[in-house]
Protein backbone atom coordinates (compact mmCIF):
# COMPACT_ATOMS: atom_id res chain seq x y z
CA UNK A 1 0.00 0.00 0.00
CA UNK A 2 1.43 3.27 -0.94
CA UNK A 3 2.64 5.54 2.10
CA UNK A 4 0.18 8.62 1.38
CA UNK A 5 -2.70 6.06 2.62
CA UNK A 6 -1.04 4.86 5.64
CA UNK A 7 -0.75 6.98 8.88
CA UNK A 8 2.33 5.89 11.22
CA UNK A 9 2.10 5.72 14.62
CA UNK A 10 5.03 5.19 17.46
CA UNK A 11 3.99 3.07 20.26
CA UNK A 12 5.77 1.25 23.08
CA UNK A 13 5.10 -0.38 25.99
CA UNK A 14 7.09 -1.11 29.17
CA UNK A 15 6.41 -3.02 32.51
CA UNK A 16 7.56 -6.02 34.74
CA UNK A 17 8.22 -9.19 32.37
CA UNK A 18 5.49 -11.98 32.11
CA UNK A 19 4.38 -14.12 29.89
CA UNK A 20 1.89 -12.76 26.91
CA UNK A 21 3.00 -9.25 26.99
CA UNK A 22 3.50 -9.53 23.16
CA UNK A 23 0.60 -11.61 22.55
CA UNK A 24 -1.60 -9.08 23.86
CA UNK A 25 -0.57 -5.88 22.62
CA UNK A 26 -0.34 -7.66 19.00
CA UNK A 27 -3.97 -9.43 19.31
CA UNK A 28 -4.90 -5.76 20.03
CA UNK A 29 -2.95 -4.12 16.92
CA UNK A 30 -4.16 -6.97 14.44
CA UNK A 31 -8.26 -6.68 15.20
CA UNK A 32 -7.53 -2.79 15.25
CA UNK A 33 -6.07 -4.04 11.60
CA UNK A 34 -2.58 -2.27 12.37
CA UNK A 35 0.45 -3.72 10.63
CA UNK A 36 3.38 -3.38 12.78
CA UNK A 37 6.32 -1.67 10.16
CA UNK A 38 9.11 -2.21 12.62
CA UNK A 39 9.00 -3.17 16.33
CA UNK A 40 12.36 -3.87 18.78
CA UNK A 41 11.64 -5.55 22.68
CA UNK A 42 13.63 -6.32 24.84
CA UNK A 43 14.42 -7.66 28.48
CA UNK A 44 16.01 -4.68 30.52
CA UNK A 45 16.56 -5.88 34.12
CA UNK A 46 13.29 -7.21 34.95
CA UNK A 47 11.12 -5.12 32.42
CA UNK A 48 10.22 -6.05 28.84
CA UNK A 49 9.74 -3.00 26.81
CA UNK A 50 8.36 -2.99 23.69
CA UNK A 51 8.95 0.30 20.78
CA UNK A 52 6.94 -0.18 18.09
CA UNK A 53 6.02 1.93 14.34
CA UNK A 54 2.64 0.62 13.32
CA UNK A 55 0.45 1.97 10.39
CA UNK A 56 -2.72 2.14 9.94
CA UNK A 57 -4.70 2.59 6.70
CA UNK A 58 -6.62 6.09 6.89
CA UNK A 59 -9.15 7.49 7.84
CA UNK A 60 -7.42 6.64 11.64
CA UNK A 61 -6.74 8.39 15.11
CA UNK A 62 -4.70 8.16 17.42
CA UNK A 63 -7.66 7.80 20.29
CA UNK A 64 -8.86 4.63 18.43
CA UNK A 65 -5.30 3.12 18.63
CA UNK A 66 -5.24 4.17 22.55
CA UNK A 67 -8.69 2.68 23.16
CA UNK A 68 -7.61 -0.38 22.58
CA UNK A 69 -4.46 -0.62 23.78
CA UNK A 70 -4.62 0.76 26.98
CA UNK A 71 -6.81 -1.72 28.49
CA UNK A 72 -4.26 -4.81 27.46
CA UNK A 73 -1.65 -2.89 28.85
CA UNK A 74 -3.46 -1.23 32.11
CA UNK A 75 -4.66 -5.51 32.44
CA UNK A 76 -0.73 -6.22 32.49
CA UNK A 77 0.49 -3.11 34.38
CA UNK A 78 2.59 -1.60 31.45
CA UNK A 79 2.77 1.79 30.78
CA UNK A 80 1.58 2.71 27.33
CA UNK A 81 2.95 6.16 25.36
CA UNK A 82 1.20 6.20 21.45
CA UNK A 83 2.71 9.48 19.37
CA UNK A 84 1.38 10.04 15.72
CA UNK A 85 4.37 10.28 13.18
CA UNK A 86 4.29 13.91 10.78
CA UNK A 87 4.55 12.31 7.13
CA UNK A 88 8.25 11.54 6.37
CA UNK A 89 8.84 10.44 9.27
CA UNK A 90 8.04 6.74 9.03
CA UNK A 91 10.72 5.77 6.57
CA UNK A 92 14.39 5.06 7.89
CA UNK A 93 16.41 7.69 6.34
CA UNK A 94 19.09 6.38 3.62
CA UNK A 95 22.23 5.86 5.18
CA UNK A 96 25.40 6.34 2.44
CA UNK A 97 28.19 6.07 5.18
CA UNK A 98 30.64 3.70 6.77
CA UNK A 99 28.48 1.60 9.59
CA UNK A 100 30.47 0.85 12.68
CA UNK A 101 30.45 -1.78 15.20
CA UNK A 102 31.59 0.14 18.33
CA UNK A 103 32.38 -2.05 21.74
CA UNK A 104 32.96 -0.17 24.87
CA UNK A 105 33.91 -2.04 28.01
CA UNK A 106 35.44 -1.10 31.25
CA UNK A 107 35.46 -1.28 34.85
CA UNK A 108 31.39 0.26 35.66
CA UNK A 109 32.07 4.46 36.28
CA UNK A 110 29.12 7.08 35.86
CA UNK A 111 29.48 8.93 32.27
CA UNK A 112 30.79 6.19 29.91
CA UNK A 113 27.41 6.06 27.69
CA UNK A 114 27.44 9.92 27.92
CA UNK A 115 31.14 10.75 27.40
CA UNK A 116 31.47 8.10 24.63
CA UNK A 117 28.04 9.34 22.32
CA UNK A 118 29.05 12.81 23.33
CA UNK A 119 32.42 12.19 21.48
CA UNK A 120 30.51 11.03 18.62
CA UNK A 121 27.54 13.58 18.38
CA UNK A 122 30.45 16.31 17.83
CA UNK A 123 31.59 14.40 15.23
CA UNK A 124 28.08 14.39 13.58
CA UNK A 125 28.54 10.25 14.09
CA UNK A 126 25.04 8.85 14.16
CA UNK A 127 23.84 6.21 16.35
CA UNK A 128 21.38 3.83 14.76
CA UNK A 129 21.46 1.39 17.52
CA UNK A 130 23.24 1.02 21.60
CA UNK A 131 22.78 -1.82 23.92
CA UNK A 132 24.23 -1.60 27.32
CA UNK A 133 24.53 -4.30 30.19
CA UNK A 134 26.07 -3.90 33.48
CA UNK A 135 27.57 -7.60 33.87
CA UNK A 136 30.57 -8.58 35.92
CA UNK A 137 30.23 -9.14 39.81
CA UNK A 138 28.72 -6.65 42.34
CA UNK A 139 32.10 -6.58 43.93
CA UNK A 140 33.45 -5.11 40.69
CA UNK A 141 31.18 -4.49 37.93
CA UNK A 142 31.64 -4.49 34.29
CA UNK A 143 29.92 -1.63 32.19
CA UNK A 144 29.37 -2.96 28.34
CA UNK A 145 27.95 -1.25 25.76
CA UNK A 146 27.61 -2.20 22.13
CA UNK A 147 26.40 0.36 19.35
CA UNK A 148 26.29 0.92 16.02
CA UNK A 149 26.95 4.15 14.48
CA UNK A 150 27.11 5.60 10.91
CA UNK A 151 29.78 7.94 10.08
CA UNK A 152 29.75 11.43 7.66
CA UNK A 153 31.34 10.64 4.24
CA UNK A 154 34.81 11.13 4.22
CA UNK A 155 36.06 9.78 7.91
CA UNK A 156 37.12 6.55 8.09
CA UNK A 157 36.95 4.08 10.72
CA UNK A 158 40.51 4.59 11.76
CA UNK A 159 39.81 8.16 12.34
CA UNK A 160 36.87 6.70 14.58
CA UNK A 161 39.51 5.06 16.64
CA UNK A 162 41.95 7.81 17.14
CA UNK A 163 39.04 10.03 17.92
CA UNK A 164 37.88 7.76 21.00
CA UNK A 165 41.53 7.34 21.91
CA UNK A 166 41.51 10.22 24.37
CA UNK A 167 38.90 8.54 26.24
CA UNK A 168 40.03 5.31 26.29
CA UNK A 169 43.08 6.50 28.32
CA UNK A 170 40.52 8.88 30.68
CA UNK A 171 38.04 6.12 31.10
CA UNK A 172 40.42 3.11 31.43
CA UNK A 173 38.24 0.87 28.95
CA UNK A 174 38.39 -0.72 25.90
CA UNK A 175 37.35 0.51 22.94
CA UNK A 176 37.40 -1.24 19.62
CA UNK A 177 35.69 -0.30 16.35
CA UNK A 178 35.13 -2.38 13.69
CA UNK A 179 33.11 -1.48 9.74
CA UNK A 180 30.06 -3.99 9.71
CA UNK A 181 28.97 -2.24 6.05
CA UNK A 182 26.54 -4.88 4.30
CA UNK A 183 28.71 -6.57 1.71
CA UNK A 184 26.22 -7.07 -1.68
CA UNK A 185 26.27 -11.02 -2.61
CA UNK B 1 23.15 -12.33 -23.74
CA UNK B 2 21.08 -10.97 -21.21
CA UNK B 3 20.34 -9.38 -17.84
CA UNK B 4 17.84 -11.29 -16.28
CA UNK B 5 15.10 -10.06 -13.41
CA UNK B 6 16.20 -11.29 -10.21
CA UNK B 7 13.75 -13.56 -7.97
CA UNK B 8 12.66 -12.09 -4.96
CA UNK B 9 11.65 -14.06 -2.14
CA UNK B 10 9.52 -15.38 -1.78
CA UNK B 11 9.41 -16.82 -4.97
CA UNK B 12 9.38 -20.66 -4.22
CA UNK B 13 12.47 -21.73 -6.24
CA UNK B 14 14.82 -19.60 -3.95
CA UNK B 15 13.22 -22.35 -1.79
CA UNK B 16 14.31 -25.03 -3.41
CA UNK B 17 17.78 -27.65 -4.22
CA UNK B 18 18.81 -27.06 -7.38
CA UNK B 19 19.77 -30.42 -9.68
CA UNK B 20 23.16 -30.65 -10.62
CA UNK B 21 24.16 -30.14 -14.44
CA UNK B 22 24.40 -33.72 -16.52
CA UNK B 23 25.78 -31.92 -19.56
CA UNK B 24 27.47 -28.78 -20.36
CA UNK B 25 25.72 -27.88 -23.50
CA UNK B 26 24.81 -24.67 -24.82
CA UNK B 27 21.61 -23.84 -22.80
CA UNK B 28 24.52 -24.10 -20.04
CA UNK B 29 26.63 -21.78 -22.10
CA UNK B 30 24.07 -19.35 -22.35
CA UNK B 31 23.23 -19.43 -18.87
CA UNK B 32 26.65 -19.03 -17.47
CA UNK B 33 26.35 -16.14 -19.67
CA UNK B 34 22.91 -14.54 -18.72
CA UNK B 35 24.23 -14.52 -15.21
CA UNK B 36 27.47 -12.89 -15.44
CA UNK B 37 25.56 -10.33 -17.25
CA UNK B 38 23.15 -10.29 -14.46
CA UNK B 39 26.00 -10.17 -12.06
CA UNK B 40 27.65 -6.93 -13.29
CA UNK B 41 24.54 -5.21 -14.46
CA UNK B 42 23.97 -5.34 -10.50
CA UNK B 43 24.74 -2.44 -8.18
CA UNK B 44 27.73 -3.77 -6.27
CA UNK B 45 27.08 -7.44 -6.75
CA UNK B 46 29.88 -9.83 -6.75
CA UNK B 47 28.03 -13.30 -7.55
CA UNK B 48 24.68 -14.68 -8.77
CA UNK B 49 22.91 -17.97 -8.60
CA UNK B 50 21.24 -19.93 -10.89
CA UNK B 51 18.23 -20.01 -8.51
CA UNK B 52 18.13 -16.50 -8.63
CA UNK B 53 17.24 -16.07 -11.93
CA UNK B 54 14.40 -18.85 -12.18
CA UNK B 55 16.82 -21.63 -12.62
CA UNK B 56 17.17 -24.64 -10.64
CA UNK B 57 20.55 -25.91 -11.88
CA UNK B 58 23.90 -25.84 -9.28
CA UNK B 59 25.47 -23.13 -11.53
CA UNK B 60 26.29 -19.64 -10.16
CA UNK B 61 29.18 -17.32 -10.89
CA UNK B 62 31.14 -15.22 -8.44
CA UNK B 63 33.97 -11.93 -9.22
CA UNK B 64 34.89 -10.08 -6.42
CA UNK B 65 37.95 -8.44 -8.27
CA UNK B 66 36.00 -5.29 -8.64
CA UNK B 67 35.05 -4.75 -5.27
CA UNK B 68 36.72 -3.29 -1.92
CA UNK B 69 36.81 -6.14 0.24
CA UNK B 70 37.95 -8.44 -2.74
CA UNK B 71 40.43 -6.87 -5.01
CA UNK B 72 43.33 -8.02 -3.57
CA UNK B 73 42.63 -11.32 -3.07
CA UNK B 74 40.22 -13.48 -5.67
CA UNK B 75 40.77 -15.76 -8.47
CA UNK B 76 38.82 -12.79 -11.07
CA UNK B 77 35.83 -14.80 -12.69
CA UNK B 78 34.83 -18.00 -11.41
CA UNK B 79 31.74 -19.29 -13.78
CA UNK B 80 31.07 -22.86 -11.34
CA UNK B 81 29.58 -25.98 -12.60
CA UNK B 82 28.26 -28.36 -9.84
CA UNK B 83 30.48 -26.73 -7.56
CA UNK B 84 31.32 -28.63 -3.93
CA UNK B 85 32.80 -27.25 -0.92
CA UNK B 86 35.52 -29.62 -0.16
CA UNK B 87 37.00 -28.33 2.97
CA UNK B 88 36.61 -25.59 4.86
CA UNK B 89 38.30 -23.56 8.33
CA UNK B 90 38.30 -21.12 9.86
CA UNK B 91 35.15 -18.31 10.86
CA UNK B 92 34.17 -14.27 10.52
CA UNK B 93 31.29 -12.63 10.93
CA UNK B 94 30.07 -10.30 7.86
CA UNK B 95 26.91 -8.78 7.33
CA UNK B 96 24.75 -9.88 4.15
CA UNK B 97 22.84 -8.37 1.70
CA UNK B 98 21.35 -10.27 -1.34
CA UNK B 99 19.47 -8.75 -4.43
CA UNK B 100 17.43 -11.73 -3.69
CA UNK B 101 16.45 -10.04 0.16
CA UNK B 102 15.88 -6.24 -0.42
CA UNK B 103 15.88 -3.76 2.09
CA UNK B 104 17.65 -6.00 4.78
CA UNK B 105 20.96 -7.00 5.97
CA UNK B 106 22.17 -9.61 9.00
CA UNK B 107 25.11 -10.74 10.37
CA UNK B 108 26.12 -14.22 8.67
CA UNK B 109 29.10 -16.16 10.70
CA UNK B 110 31.08 -18.09 7.31
CA UNK B 111 34.18 -20.46 6.82
CA UNK B 112 37.09 -17.87 5.95
CA UNK B 113 39.25 -20.80 3.87
CA UNK B 114 37.03 -22.59 1.32
CA UNK B 115 38.57 -25.42 -1.15
CA UNK B 116 36.15 -25.99 -3.72
CA UNK B 117 36.01 -28.54 -6.50
CA UNK B 118 33.57 -27.96 -9.50
CA UNK B 119 33.67 -27.80 -13.42
CA UNK B 120 34.59 -25.39 -15.42
CA UNK B 121 31.73 -23.78 -17.32
CA UNK B 122 34.18 -23.20 -20.28
CA UNK B 123 36.49 -25.56 -20.45
CA UNK B 124 34.51 -28.41 -18.93
CA UNK B 125 37.56 -29.22 -16.74
CA UNK B 126 37.38 -30.07 -13.15
CA UNK B 127 38.75 -27.26 -11.37
CA UNK B 128 39.88 -26.78 -7.69
CA UNK B 129 40.22 -23.95 -5.81
CA UNK B 130 41.24 -22.43 -2.21
CA UNK B 131 39.23 -19.61 -1.73
CA UNK B 132 40.10 -17.09 1.15
CA UNK B 133 38.53 -13.79 2.81
CA UNK B 134 35.37 -11.98 1.21
CA UNK B 135 35.88 -14.18 -1.95
CA UNK B 136 35.18 -17.70 0.70
CA UNK B 137 32.36 -15.82 1.75
CA UNK B 138 30.49 -15.02 -1.89
CA UNK B 139 31.11 -18.52 -2.82
CA UNK B 140 29.29 -19.92 0.36
CA UNK B 141 26.99 -17.28 0.08
CA UNK B 142 26.37 -18.26 -3.84
CA UNK B 143 26.16 -21.90 -3.25
CA UNK B 144 23.80 -21.47 -0.16
CA UNK B 145 21.23 -20.42 -3.19
CA UNK B 146 21.98 -23.80 -4.82
CA UNK B 147 20.69 -25.59 -1.46
CA UNK B 148 17.68 -23.46 -1.67
CA UNK B 149 18.98 -21.52 1.24
CA UNK B 150 19.31 -17.65 2.09
CA UNK B 151 21.47 -15.82 4.23
CA UNK B 152 18.23 -15.28 6.11
CA UNK B 153 18.65 -18.79 7.02
CA UNK B 154 21.85 -18.02 8.84
CA UNK B 155 21.40 -14.80 10.62
CA UNK B 156 22.59 -14.62 13.84
CA UNK B 157 21.90 -11.27 16.06
CA UNK B 158 24.39 -9.21 17.02
CA UNK B 159 23.55 -9.87 20.60
CA UNK B 160 23.73 -13.17 20.82
CA UNK B 161 26.45 -14.51 23.12
CA UNK B 162 26.73 -11.57 24.66
CA UNK B 163 23.58 -10.29 26.16
CA UNK B 164 22.37 -13.17 27.13
CA UNK B 165 23.70 -14.68 30.20
CA UNK B 166 22.95 -11.63 32.74
CA UNK B 167 20.38 -13.37 35.57
CA UNK B 168 18.19 -10.47 37.89
CA UNK B 169 17.05 -11.60 40.76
Amino acid sequence: MPHRELTHYAVSVVGADRTGIVAGVTEALYKLGCNIADSSCAMLAGEFAMILIVSHKKPFTKALLIEELKPVCEQMAMTLSVRHLPQGEEDRKETPGEICQITVYGADQPGIVYRVTSTLAARQINIMDLQTKLAGTEQEPVYIMLLEAVLPDGLAPEAVEQILDGLKQELQVEISVRIVTPVEL
Amino acid sequence: MAVQPILKYPHPLLKKMAHPVAVLDAAIHTLVQDLLDTMYAGPGSVGVAAPQIGVGLRVCVVDVSNSRHGKDNNHGQLCMVNPEIISRSGNAVMREGCMSVPDYTGDVERATEITVRFLNSETGQEREIVATGFEAVAIQHEMDHLDGLLFLDRVMSISTGLFRRKQYR
